[in-house]
């Protein structure tokens, strides 16, 4: 599902995955703790489960910590 | 709601003060101290100038920590009109240091079903996969100590 705003442009959206990603797609302005802001289309993968070794982005480690049973 | 909250009314207007939302950006009082006055108490005087005026200054205030509301019912449809064509502006996702994702704006928030979460206009997103409240910040990174850019 496409939202529209009165702009024209499309909602973005925020995808959260379970002990992983947060995925955030579409326009809007993305800014870093260390003040660099890019306005635009995006699609980043940024790391939600805490351990990344390249934060704020996610490097796959959450896929490391999976414990399995 | 927070005891600290305070509301002032002129009759056509009341102003809302959030006082834990304040940064003390000082956009009010700069802009008009005969109303926004922090050396006096009460520290807003809701006569001191023009229900406009107050509008427009309370406007300017960066965290809502100050809000308005008309008195009458039909001028606050009409604002909220007005205020959804200003807030079509970009969404905004911020990296907090040491602290969650902040997101303001239009966002949608899904989860990994591709549900919709709902959420607030300001949400602020868990980094550290601490919170008990996922995908929400609880505040959890401060005590855990979590480090990230
Ligand atoms: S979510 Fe992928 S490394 Fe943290
Ligand atoms: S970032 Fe605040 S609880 Fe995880």
């Amino acid at each position: 599902m496409e939202i529209e705003n009165k702009s024209g442009v499309k909602t973005p959206e925020v995808k959260i995955l379970k002990d992983g990603p947060i995925i955030l797609k579409g326009f809007f302005r993305f800014r870093t703790s260390s003040g660099e802001e890019t306005e635009k289309e995006h699609e980043i993968l940024l790391c939600g489960c805490g351990k990344s070794g390249n934060k704020p982005y996610c490097d796959e480690t959450h896929k490391k910590n999976v414990i399995k049973s | 709601m927070y005891q600290g909250n305070k509301k002032y009314t002129n009759g056509e207007i009341t102003v809302f003060w959030y006082p834990k939302k304040c940064i003390h950006a000082t956009h009010c009082y700069r802009e008009l101290i005969e109303v926004f006055n922090p050396g006096r108490r009460p520290w807003i005087n809701m006569n001191g100038a023009p229900t406009k005026e107050i509008i427009r200054v309370v406007k300017l205030c960066p965290t809502q920590a100050l809000d308005y509301k008309y008195n009458n019912e039909d001028a606050n449809i009409q604002k909220s009109g007005d205020q959804s064509v200003a807030e079509k502006m970009v969404a905004e996702a911020r990296i907090m240091k040491n602290g969650p994702l902040v997101l303001k704006g239009d966002f949608t928030i899904i989860d990994a079903d591709g549900k919709e979460i709902k959420h607030h206009k300001t949400s602020l997103l868990c980094r550290c996969g601490a919170s008990k409240n996922p995908p929400f910040c609880d505040g959890t990174h401060s005590k855990t100590g979590y480090l990230g850019n």
